[in-house]
């Protein structure tokens, strides 16, 4: 099974539902937050590129567990999604500590 | 000891001292409200350090041992990825509150800019 889009596209589910759901904090509909998210991305790209750069990778991943789509340098597609989830659910539970 | 075994922890080095203006010149005090940051950081850095753990042990993904310094903790994870679960998730906080700060021009750089 191509394990890693899989679960980081339900990681990215899980992180919505909770905020529609449960937290919502109305983050998303914030321009902070979507101006945060492109900063973040934009940074993204070299560090996790850095990362994941095929020539001599710091991470490797199992062919076969991933979708091998490597858009930007050698950076798996699957990898903004986890970015997404992992930033996201951060920010949800600083935000709800707003006082 | 070779430079390359500090390239994972020296990539996170370097993130956070890029983004430590943020904290000062940004006002985006999140390093210096360190509960709140826990309180966000820890429940999200659990959750994805299980799934790192699960991910490692089944060999979906493997990190160099000649660019990480060799410590592993429990769990079989290099400890720079411990790291990689704050480090990352406290510069996207600090690019939160920069943000906001800086539309409202709360930032001290702008109060600086503004009274100079």
């Amino acid at each position: 099974m191509r394990e890693y889009p899989v679960l980081a596209g339900l990681s990215v589910v899980v992180v919505l539902a909770l905020e529609l759901a449960w937290m919502r904090t109305g983050l998303l509909a914030r321009r902070a937050y979507w101006s945060t998210m492109v900063i973040v991305y934009a940074f993204m790209v070299p560090v996790d590129g850095w990362l994941t750069r095929l020539n001599d990778p710091v991470v490797s991943y199992r062919p076969d567990r991933v979708s091998g789509w490597r858009p930007i340098w050698d950076i798996l597609a699957e990898e903004y999604l986890y970015a997404f989830s992992l930033l996201t659910a951060v920010l949800l539970l600083w935000e709800r500590q707003a006082s | 000891m070779s430079v390359e075994r500090l390239h994972y922890l020296g990539v996170l080095v370097a993130c956070v001292l890029v983004t430590l203006p943020l904290e000062f010149l940004f006002g985006a005090r999140v390093w210096r409200r360190p509960v709140r940051m826990l309180r966000a950081v820890a429940p999200v850095a659990l959750v994805f350090l299980v799934w790192d753990v699960w991910a490692t042990r089944r060999g979906t993904w493997w990190f160099d041992e000649h660019q990480t310094l060799g410590l592993v903790v429990p769990g079989g994870l290099p400890v720079e990825e411990l790291a990689f679960f704050v480090v990352i998730p406290v510069c996207a906080l600090l690019t939160l509150e920069a943000v906001r700060n800086v539309r409202r021009g709360t930032t001290p750089l702008q109060r600086w800019w503004a009274e100079r």
